[in-house]
C-alpha cells in the first residue's frame, strides 16, 4: 500500500541516534562546555563550597523566570514585564513589611505581605493577559506597555509611602519566621554537611564553611518540575502546546487558547514574584531597580534552552541548562578577575544568536522542512 | 433505501444584502458518498459551514434522523455528529499524531495526568482502521505527508463520533499518489455502512471514482443532482461548469 510506503520512509533510530537529536543536546554541550572551562580559568574555584553555592543563587534565580518565560513562549506570547513586576514585588513586599500592611489593617508577616503581594502580581498578570487576548494586540508592546507602567508605579509608591526607592535594613524575618526562612534561609544542609565530613567545604579555620544553598535553589527545582510535569503530563500541557503552534486549529478542536494564555500570563506573575520574595527575604532589603532587565535575560535563556521563538515547542529541560550556562558565564568574573565582566553581554549575545539557528533548525526538522 | 441521516430543506444563508445560498435541498444517507460540486463562488464553503455550525442559517431547516436541529455554534454540529474535516485540517505540525488526534479531548487518568500510552494505542488503531499503519504516533505532525494528515483529520472526526464526514476539497493540493490514497481513505469510510460522507472537489474524476449520489451547485442554487448511474459524462461537465452548454463554451472561445 502507498501510504504504508510513506510510513516505512521514516528510519528507525538507535536510542543513541534518539538522544543526540534532542532539541536539548545543543545546551547541554554548551553547559558542559562552559562548566569544564570555567574548572579549569578559575582554576577550580567557581566550584569550591563557596562558589557553588554562588553559583547556584544566580542560576536559580534565572532559572525561576526563565521557566516562566519559556511556558509563555511555547504558547506564543512574550511577557517584558518580568523585570518589572520582580520591581514591583519586591517594593510591596518591603513596604509592607516596614510600614504595614494597606487600608490600615495592621502589622503585616512575612506571609501576609508575600500573600498580599501576590495577590496583586496575579490581578496584574491577568490584566495583561486578558488585554492582550482581548485586543488581539501583540504581547511584545502591550507588555513593554507594562514594563514601563510596573517600573513607574514601583518607584512612585517608593517615594510616595518611603521617601526613598529603597529599603535596606529590615530585621531579619528568617530567625523568626519559618515562612521567611522558606523564600530567603538555607536548604540541602545535608550536602554541605556531607561534604564537610568527607574533609571539604572548609574555611580558614578548617570549621565548616558554607552551611547550605540559598532557598531559591528548591523553589527553581519546584517550578521547573511542576512545569515539566504540566507541559508532558497533562491535559493543560497539550493545550499549552497547541495554543503556541497553530492558535485557530486549536480553538477549531475546542481547546480554550484565551485561558491557556491569560494562565500563562499570570505563571510569568508568579515567578516574578518568587524571585523577589527569595530576594526580600534573603538580603532584607528592596529597590526600586530590582529585575531591570530580568525579562531579556529570562527569554534569552529560554531561547538557548531550545525555546522557539514562534511557540509551540521548548523544553524546560533546555531551559535548566540554558540557566546553568548564562548563570555561570554572568558570575565568571568573580572566580576570575583578569576578564572583563562586559565579556558576559558578548557571551550571551553571541550564543543567543547560535540558539536561535539552531532552534530554527530544530523547527525545520520537525515539520519537515517547511 | 433507508433515511437520510441529514437532510437539508430549501437552506438560505444571507450576509447583508449578498445571498450565498439561496435554497439548497440536500439528503445524505449513511453509507453513502455524497459529492458536492461546483465552480469557486458557488456557494459550496457557506454551505458546510452552516452545516458545521459556523453560520446560522437565513431560513431553511436542517434535519438530523428526520428531527430538525438548530446550530448555534460549531460545538453544537460535533454534538449532533457532524464533523467537518476542514482544508486545513486543524493540526499542529510541531505536535505528535497523538497529542493532535485528542487536542482539546485528552484522555485524563487520576491527577488528571494523561493516559499517554492508552491515547498512543487508540490514534494508531484508529488510523490503522481507515488505511495507514502509523507505526510512531509520538512522531510529530510536520513528518507526514499531506495525504497522511488528511487520514489524521478523517480518523479523529470519526473516533469522536462524527456521523456526517464533511470534506472540504480533501484532495487539492495533494500529489496524484496521495490523492488516491485519500480517495481511499473515503471508501474505506464508505464501507463502514454507518457514516454519511459529503465529499466536496472540483475534480470530476474523483468525484466520478468515489460518488455515490451528486449535488452541483451554481450561484448559491441546486442547478441538478442524481446518482452516480443517472448523471452521464457530458450531463456532470455542463453542471460543473455552472450549468453552462459546452457547445456555447466552445463558440464563446472560438470567437475570441
Amino acid at each position: 500500500m502507498a501510504d504504508q510506503n510513506e510510513a516505512g520512509r521514516l528510519k528507525q533510530e538507535t536510542a543513541l541516534q534518539k538522544l543526540l537529536r534532542r532539541p536539548e543536546i545543543g545546551s547541554f554541550t554548551v553547559m558542559l562546555i562552559i562548566i569544564v572551562a570555567l574548572s579549569f580559568a578559575s582554576e577550580g574555584k567557581s566550584f569550591s563550597a563557596l562558589g557553588l553555592k554562588n553559583n547556584i543563587a544566580i542560576i536559580a534565580q534565572y532559572g525561576i523566570i526563565a521557566t516562566g518565560a519559556a511556558v509563555l513562549m511555547i504558547a506564543g506570547e512574550f511577557d517584558l514585564s518580568i523585570g518589572s513586576m520582580i520591581g514591583f514585588a519586591g517594593m510591596a513586599m518591603s513596604m509592607m513589611l516596614k510600614w504595614g500592611l494597606p487600608f490600615g489593617m495592621g502589622e503585616a508577616t512575612p506571609f501576609t505581605a508575600f500573600i498580599f503581594t501576590l495577590a496583586m502580581t496575579l490581578i496584574f498578570g491577568w490584566l495583561i493577559g486578558t488585554v492582550v487576548v482581548r485586543s488581539g494586540l501583540s504581547s511584545f508592546i502591550v507588555t513593554l506597555a507594562f514594563l514601563f507602567f510596573l517600573r513607574g508605579v514601583t518607584e512612585v509608591s517608593f517615594r510616595l509611602i518611603n521617601k526613598s526607592t529603597q529599603i535596606s535594613g529590615l530585621p531579619d524575618y528568617k530567625e523568626e519566621s519559618w515562612f521567611a526562612n522558606l523564600l530567603g534561609g538555607d536548604v540541602f544542609g545535608w550536602f554541605y554537611d556531607l561534604w564537610f565530613m568527607l574533609g571539604g567545604n572548609l574555611n580558614r579555620k578548617g570549621a565548616q564553611w558554607v552551611d547550605g544553598f540559598d532557598a531559591r535553589f528548591l523553589w527553581w527545582l519546584i517550578i521547573s518540575a511542576v512545569a515539566y510535569f504540566i507541559l508532558s503530563r497533562t491535559q493543560f500541557g497539550n493545550w499549552i502546546f497547541a495554543t503556541g503552534d497553530n492558535k485557530e486549529a486549536a480553538r477549531a478542536n475546542g481547546v480554550p487558547v484565551n485561558r491557556v494564555k491569560v494562565t500563562l500570563f499570570m505563571f510569568t506573575a508568579f515567578c516574578a514574584t518568587m524571585f523577589a520574595a527569595c530576594q526580600v527575604f534573603d538580603t532584607n532589603t528592596s529597590d526600586a531597580a530590582k529585575g531591570n532587565l530580568m525579562e531579556l535575560f529570562a527569554i534569552a535563556i529560554a531561547v538557548v534552552g531550545g525555546t522557539l521563538m514562534t511557540g509551540g515547542f521548548g523544553s524546560i529541560i533546555g531551559v535548566v541548562f540554558g540557566a546553568i550556562t548564562v548563570g555561570l558565564v554572568a558570575n565568571a568574573v568573580f572566580f576570575i578577575p583578569a576578564i572583563d565582566g562586559a565579556w558576559f553581554r558578548v557571551f550571551l549575545g553571541a550564543i543567543l544568536l547560535a540558539a536561535v539557528f539552531a532552534n530554527e533548525r530544530i523547527r525545520k526538522r520537525i515539520t519537515g522542512g517547511i | 433505501m433507508s433515511d437520510p441521516y441529514l437532510r437539508v430543506e430549501g437552506l438560505v444563508k444571507r450576509f447583508g444584502p449578498f445571498t450565498a445560498l439561496g435554497g439548497v435541498d440536500l439528503e445524505v444517507y449513511p453509507g453513502e458518498v455524497h459529492c458536492l460540486l461546483g465552480d469557486n463562488g458557488a456557494g459550496k464553503s457557506t454551505l458546510i459551514k452552516t452545516l458545521s455550525g459556523v453560520h446560522e442559517p437565513t431560513k431553511g431547516k436542517i434535519y438530523i434522523e428526520g428531527k430538525p436541529v438548530k446550530f448555534r455554534s460549531p460545538r453544537d454540529a460535533s454534538d449532533a455528529g457532524i464533523g467537518t474535516v476542514y482544508q486545513d485540517l486543524a493540526i499542529n505540525q510541531l505536535l505528535s499524531v497523538t497529542r493532535n488526534f485528542f487536542m482539546g479531548r485528552e484522555l485524563k487518568g487520576s491527577f488528571g495526568t494523561l493516559r499517554m500510552d492508552e491515547m498512543n494505542q487508540i490514534a494508531h488503531d484508529e488510523m490503522l482502521k481507515i488505511g495507514i499503519d502509523f507505526s510512531d504516533p509520538t512522531q510529530a505532525v510536520g513528518t507526514m505527508s499531506g495525504g497522511q494528515r488528511q487520514t489524521l483529520a478523517i480518523a479523529r472526526a470519526i473516533y469522536f463520533g462524527a456521523k456526517v464526514l464533511i470534506l472540504d476539497e480533501p484532495t487539492s493540493a495533494l500529489g496524484q499518489k496521495q490523492q488516491m490514497g485519500v480517495l481511499k481513505t473515503i471508501k474505506k469510510v464508505r464501507a463502514r455502512g454507518d457514516i454519511a460522507i459529503i465529499f466536496i472537489t472540483h475534480n470530476e474524476i474523483h468525484s466520478r471514482l468515489v460518488g455515490d449520489r451528486f449535488t452541483f451547485l451554481a450561484l448559491g442554487q441546486t442547478i441538478g443532482s442524481g446518482t452516480n448511474s443517472e448523471i452521464d459524462d457530458e450531463e456532470m461537465r455542463r453542471l460543473m461548469s455552472g450549468g453552462a452548454e459546452m457547445g456555447d463554451l466552445k463558440q464563446e472561445l472560438a470567437a475570441i
